[in-house]
């Protein structure tokens, strides 16, 4: 009778439960987008009947009334890393009002001699000052869950979701071990993955303070290394210089397709391509110049000034125009008219005195 | 400079012949207008018989491009002449929109 009560609650409340659900998600991802956080998934449901008629003949007796069941609305998110878990906790805090008796750190619940189901839920409630609806002032009253964890907590709480938990029949025990062993497996994981990754950020901090710095021979020539550098914009003198040829417009583009072309000549540290730049940059503009003066053309990319680099930094280590094609083949794949493009640069370089071999 | 634009099922085949420049880029720009707003286009423009193009030519590709792929659609140019393709070297254009 008691849980009848509750049921038929819930089912005149069910389109508020839903509002409330649309509410909670669209607030969350906004506010992550906002703090430019990234998670793995978010996602909300409303408890069935069926479920929550399970939960009221499993529990009933500690449900007074349908306000006692916080999590009809729950909503998850799931992150890639664990140490993000506890920023977005920080965000749930500011942005609902959160119940702290009925919330719950599943994380610091384990002993230490124990692995199992680690989440962090917390009970909340809309604040008015976030959203109000005039006709239904239940909903900032109403509360809902939400859980936060991490993708491979996520795994394994799914798993033993529908091996063991809410189950009707237990598991024998060894298979409740291995999926315990299975928890202590995903916990260390999530460490490392957090480790690695602080890591590789202290890294790329460092070498972003390098670069920076203009310590370019200590810096170890990768893409994370490139990529740092030309926020720098090291090619900006040399393309303007060959956009005022015809007086035309930079457009800007990324100059990161010939990173792996400075690979190929054994470039080690960011300070060779600084030199590359120091010796190659006339001889990069001579040849802009002997392509562009007289046709007009009023726009150029700003990653022209590293392909002409690239060019004449071949033609000078006396690659000719078996090192053009190459490079071209690395750039734009095999064809042709790589050859056909490579005699003719060959050519304009002989002819503005860049080169004085033969190929 | 002659556009024809053809629709085979999911992909729209694009034709253009002869010199694309000042005289006739904004006439262009009208041609390709239904490529402008169809939703995920999939774009092939044959250039074999393309014989130039001016910087206007490069923008109103750029323009093009751009605008495929914000609809999540693709569009390559292909079979583009020596000249043609000279044009998209040495402004740098040829990193920027897909050539095949």
């Amino acid at each position: 009778m008691h849980c009848e009560m509750i049921l038929d609650e819930y089912r005149e409340r069910l389109p508020l439960y839903r509002k409330i659900r649309e509410v909670v998600l669209g607030q969350l991802q906004q506010t992550l987008k906002e703090n430019g956080m990234v998670v793995t998934g978010i996602e909300g449901r409303v408890k069935t009947e069926k479920s929550l008629s399970g939960k009221l003949e499993l529990k009933g007796t500690k449900y007074r009334t349908i306000d006692d069941i916080t999590d009809i609305v729950g909503v998850r998110i799931i992150t890639f890393f664990s140490d993000e878990v506890d920023k977005i906790a920080a965000l749930v805090e500011k942005l609902f009002d959160i119940d702290w008796d009925n919330s719950v750190d599943k994380r610091k619940m384990l002993e230490i001699d124990r692995f199992g189901y680690m989440s962090l839920h917390y009970i909340c409630r809309i604040p008015a000052a976030l959203y109000s609806d005039a006709e239904h002032p239940e909903m900032n009253q109403i509360r809902f869950e939400v859980q936060m964890r991490t993708a491979l907590q996520h795994v394994w709480a799914n798993m033993q979701h529908d091996t063991g938990y809410k189950s009707e029949v237990e598991i024998p025990i060894e298979h409740q071990r291995s999926l315990n062993r299975l928890a202590g497996i995903l916990e260390l994981a999530d460490e490392q993955f957090s480790r690695i990754r602080k890591e590789i950020n202290d890294y790329r901090r460092n070498v972003q303070s390098l670069v920076a710095s203009g310590n370019f021979d200590e810096v170890p020539l990768d893409g994370d290394t490139f990529r740092s550098y030309c926020e720098l914009r090291p090619f900006q003198r040399l393309a303007e210089k060959i956009a005022t040829i015809n007086q035309a417009e930079l457009y800007e583009d990324s100059p990161m397709p010939y990173y792996k072309i400075l690979l190929r000549l054994n470039m080690k540290t960011i300070g060779d391509v600084e030199r590359m730049r120091a010796e190659c940059s006339e001889g990069a503009y001579q040849l802009a110049l002997i392509q562009l003066a007289g046709t007009g053309l009023d726009i150029v990319a700003y990653s022209v000034a590293l392909q002409n680099l690239c060019i004449v930094k071949i033609l000078k280590m006396g690659y000719g125009t078996a090192g053009l094609i190459h490079m071209f083949e690395a750039i734009y794949g095999e064809s042709d008219y790589n050859a056909t493009r490579a005699e003719r640069i060959y050519q304009q370089a002989v002819r503005s005195n860049l080169i004085t071999t033969n190929p | 400079m002659e556009v024809t634009i053809k629709n085979e099922g999911e992909k729209t085949y694009v034709t253009l012949n002869g010199r694309l420049d000042t005289t006739n880029a904004d006439q262009f720009q009208t041609d390709i207008q239904p490529l402008m707003t169809m939703p995920k286009p999939d774009i092939d423009i044959d250039c074999t018989d393309m014989s130039y193009t001016s910087s206007q030519g490069l923008r109103i590709f750029l323009s093009l491009q751009k605008s495929v792929l914000a609809r999540g659609g693709k569009m390559v140019m292909l079979h583009m002449n020596p000249q043609v393709k000279e044009v998209f070297d040495i402004t740098g254009f040829s990193n920027i929109i897909a050539i095949r």
